[in-house]
């Protein structure tokens, strides 16, 4: 009785739970067996994990439409309906490109963030690297692919000139980033480092997002809302700051006033120069972001500086004449920028910069007073068509306008531009797979002044040759507006234009990178002129190229604490520009540049050590008493720089720092007399540093709540 | 007879029926094999079954947090920083997933400021200033949403003790955190959950004995 109860009952259950299996085998596109996916039935805990072999099998009670899921990280998802058929399965995933597993296009490029891990450089580099003296240009001038130029400290990139390299922050071209400096002393960024988390350092065959730079630009992404409040204080043997930084849950804002005055120091260091007023300058920054939703933010950052100095400088032929020299600049930037995601695949990126810089110097009764007021806007957009297609378009409109005024005693000479560049950008980044990468790019320019049409084509492609190693190419031509004088002189003068072709090969492990980069450039449209006041003299059919090679590596693994990377660069360049008689290599190009810069952390001092070595090899100049043009060669040049912040707390920090510790005599050039004397000699002299070293001094204090912060990452 | 044979044919075919038996029945066997699982194809198998769980149970936030703390533990498995950061990743991404279904929770928040603490092991000189930032502010919330979560209290000593050594010296309030963690453990119940967290008490009674009982240095 009870077991034909039992019986129907039983027959119902076991055949609405039979249990079924299934089983399969999960691969790559490829037929490589992929290793601890998730298969299972969607819904429900039943499933499995593959193995090694890929394969999997599990049993479900479950029936009827069933779905089959097999997920795994960076695959593509697939949702499978099941069959009844219990056929085993064979189930194939594609890869998805992403940031994490995509080959990288590195060709021209030194990427510097604080998160990424494929980045040959951090941020905080640029600030504790010594003889960087926490100047961005200053640490970049420790990468191959820059010459040591250091009369100017400027960005001088593959044979290019220091003005064929441009800054953006957040996107927007920033006029005159330099600050003024004494005649043969390193000029400084205006930007500290401390206000950016990452950074794209390219030495050529940039983005078609920028233009107007012959040889390098230099873009710079702005720090996003700050986590903490803090006060700083620094005390330095050149002057003092101040900065604070107050934090909200959707909003920070920073700021920072700085003093500077060289009188004290020059007082105790002997100087080669006879000032009158040492360099000093008055500083502010202020930013402020807002976080306006989940993805958008928008940023407004100000810098204004009032700087000044006065000194004698000896007349070459007469060195007993002492002429006065004076150098004033009142600069202002501001630039406000936003971004949001407008939907899953569509992002917008827009900004606005302003520019205004009064820049005067006079020596003895001559003098110049040059305005430039800048303005810049932007919108790009960009699309993700899909994991491996994504294009970013955009167009921007850059205004300048420079006002000069020439003085002497005969009276003055007004000259004056209103240049308006109106630009489009197109460009396409596609993978093939994670392991081969290409970018398209097309940009196209309108000038005003010279009511010309430039369309260059920006290319690039890497592939990834194994785990740690790959290769880029680059390929890209750039237009650039000459120097200002020229311009000024004559409004209509056509752009400059260089063509770069660059072959990269990286090798990239945990703590130690390696690259290796060959370049061609070529120069085309330079200005030429006998006389650079004289219009009629110019021709705008200069030529010229630059070849070479670059070298780095970088070691943080092998000696405990210490970080080192040493660059190479090999460079052999000529052009026909200016008032050359032909084509030559420039005064401020030199064959072979080297630097060497290690970092080390000595607990048991609680100190950070630094030490860099540059070499430049000789420059050439021109001594008027031969006949052969750009004949002279400078001696090459060495400078070692020691550095060292000690932690004297948590919240205090000592930091000090020293150029040139050997006190060698660099010699950067010679220049010579406009007229030769009685005997039709031209006098000249050698230029070199005002100092032969140069020492820092410094306490930073740090208030906080939180005691775990203070200015070590700074230094 | 007629009541036990229905009793005996419910128990047969409700298994999907009674959900809830089969949900801690299979989170009882994970969560074990989650702390113990040694190799990272093993945690992988046991993150994926969790994960199974998850999905089905849409309205559970513990899978979740089990998952988070197995990508830790896959983090943890891994040298490289780049695969390190993955995982931390993944970690973070589950938290967030257990923060939908339970916001304001304690022992989530302590879990996130976990994944930052993993985040800033990975290269402490250039992102010290970050996250040891979010490290400290994630466990005071913690601490703040739930004071007698013992973990929240744990985990904030090991950052205080961190950053103290990484400055220089001293236990930077670590030792407080230990004990007051101690107590905590020392009551903790979970009655209402047993599903809840429970881990930390041996490794905190761990680093009770190797720091705070050595007279703090």
């Amino acid at each position: 009785m009870r077991a034909i109860i039992l019986l129907p009952f039983l027959f119902i259950c076991s055949s609405l739970f039979a249990q079924t299996t299934i089983s399969g085998r999960v691969a790559e596109k490829s037929g490589e067996p992929l290793l601890g996916v998730n298969v299972y039935i969607k819904g429900t805990y039943d499933g499995a994990t593959t193995d090694i072999n890929g394969n999997f099998s599990f049993t479900t009670y479950e029936e009827d439409s069933l779905i089959l899921v097999a997920s795994f990280i960076g695959f593509h998802e697939i949702n499978l309906p099941l069959s009844k058929d219990n056929e085993p399965l064979l189930i194939r995933m594609r890869e998805k490109v992403s940031e994490l597993n995509a080959v990288v296009i590195t060709a021209g490029a030194f990427h510097a963030s604080e998160e990424g891990k494929r980045e040959v450089l951090k941020p905080l580099d640029i600030v504790t690297t010594a003889g960087a003296t926490a100047d961005v240009p200053g640490a970049l001038n420790t990468l191959p692919g820059t010459q040591t130029v250091g009369e100017t400290g400027r960005l001088f990139v593959r044979g290019g000139d220091g003005r064929e390299t441009k800054t953006f922050i957040d996107g927007m071209l920033v006029h005159n980033e330099y600050s003024p400096s004494a005649p043969n002393t390193p000029g400084r960024s205006r930007f500290s480092p401390f206000m950016f988390k990452g950074m794209s350092f390219s030495t050529g065959g940039y983005s078609a997002e920028y233009g107007q730079a012959l040889s390098s630009a230099l873009i710079l992404q702005s720090k996003d809302l700050a986590e903490n409040d803090r006060t700083d204080i620094s005390l330095m043997s050149v002057g003092a700051d101040v900065s604070t930084t107050q934090a909200t849950e959707n909003s920070s804002f920073a700021g920072k006033v700085q003093y500077t005055n060289l009188t004290p120091y020059f007082k105790l260091v002997d100087q080669n120069l006879k000032w009158d007023k040492a360099p000093e300058e008055y500083n502010s920054n202020l930013a402020y972001r807002v976080k306006t939703s989940e993805t958008g933010m928008l940023k407004f950052y100000s810098n204004a500086s009032r700087s000044d100095m006065e000194l004698y400088e000896s007349d070459i032929a007469n060195p007993e004449l002492e002429l006065p020299v004076k150098v004033q600049n009142d600069y202002a930037h501001f630039n406000v920028s936003y971004r949001e995601l407008l939907g899953e695949n569509w992002g917008l990126k827009t900004g606005a910069s302003f520019t205004k810089s009064d820049d005067f110097a006079a020596l003895d009764t001559e003098s110049r007073d040059q305005n430039l007021t800048g303005f810049h806007g932007k919108v790009v957009a960009d699309y993700q068509y899909s994991d491996r297609l994504g294009i970013l378009g955009g167009v921007e409109l850059i205004r300048r306008n420079v006002d000069q005024i020439l003085s002497d005693e005969s009276g003055s000479f007004e000259q004056d531009f209103n240049e308006q560049l109106g630009a489009s950008f197109l460009e396409a980044e596609w993978f093939a797979s994670s392991s081969l990468g290409f970018k398209a790019g097309l940009r196209a320019e309108n000038n005003s002044l010279t009511s010309k049409n430039t369309l260059t084509p920006r290319l690039s492609a890497a592939y990834k040759t194994g785990d740690k190693s790959q290769v880029s190419l680059a390929y890209g031509q750039f237009y650039q507006a000459p120097q200002t004088q020229i311009i000024l002189s004559q409004p209509s003068a056509s752009s400059e234009k260089a063509t770069h072709f660059i072959a990269n090969y990286q090798w990239l492990s945990e703590g130690q990178s390696f690259r290796v980069e060959a370049y061609d450039k070529r120069y085309d449209n330079l200005t030429r002129y006998s006389q650079v006041f004289d219009p009629s003299t110019y021709a705008f059919d200069g030529y010229g190229y630059a070849r070479g090679l670059d070298l780095f590596w970088r070691d943080t693994k092998t000696f405990k604490n210490t970080d080192y990377w040493v660059s190479y660069s090999y460079l052999d360049t000529e052009r026909a520009f200016k008032d050359f008689p032909g084509s030559f290599t420039p005064t401020f190009a030199s064959t072979h540049n080297f630097s060497v810069v290690v970092k080390k952390f000595i607990d048991e001092i609680k100190s950070q050590v630094g030490l860099t070595y540059a070499f430049a090899s000789e420059r050439t100049y021109h001594d008027p008493n031969t006949d052969r043009f750009l004949s002279g060669r400078t001696p090459a040049y060495h400078d070692l720089s020691f550095n060292i912040s000690y932690l004297y707390s948590n919240q205090v920090i000592v930091h000090a720092m020293v150029n040139n510790v050997l006190g060698i005599n660099n010699i950067y050039g010679y220049e010579f007399a406009d007229t030769a004397d009685t005997n039709g000699v031209y006098a000249g002299r050698a230029i070199t540093p005002a100092a032969r070293r140069f020492i820092f001094l410094g306490v930073f204090i740090t208030l906080s709540k939180n005691k775990g912060i203070n200015q070590l990452p700074n230094l | 007879m007629r009541k036990n044979l229905f009793i005996l044919f419910t128990a047969l075919c409700s298994i999907t029926v009674l959900a809830n038996g089969q949900f801690e029945k299979a989170m009882g066997k994970n969560i074990p094999a989650m702390f113990t699982a040694e190799t990272p194809e093993a945690l992988q198998g046991v993150i994926n079954q969790l994960n199974r769980i998850g999905e089905a149970e849409t309205n559970r936030w513990e899978p979740y947090y089990y998952i988070a703390f197995g990508y830790i533990r896959m983090s943890d498995m891994h040298e490289n920083g780049e695969e390190k950061d993955r995982f931390l990743d993944l970690a973070l991404e589950a938290v967030e997933k257990a923060e939908n279904i339970k916001p304001n929770d304690s022992e989530l928040e302590a879990m996130r400021g976990y994944v930052h603490m993993m985040r800033l092991v990975v290269d402490p000189a250039t992102r010290g200033m970050k996250y040891s930032g979010m490290a400290f502010a994630s466990f005071q919330k913690a601490v703040q949403l739930d004071p007698t979560n013992p973990r929240a209290h744990y985990l904030l000593g090991r950052m205080q003790y961190g950053t103290a050594q990484f400055m220089g010296a001293g236990d930077g309030g670590a030792c407080e955190s230990f004990a007051n963690a101690k107590a905590l453990f020392a009551e903790e119940e979970n009655a209402d959950n047993p599903l809840a967290p429970t881990w930390g008490n041996e490794t905190n009674n761990e680093v009770i004995s190797m720091i705070c009982e050595k007279g703090g240095e």
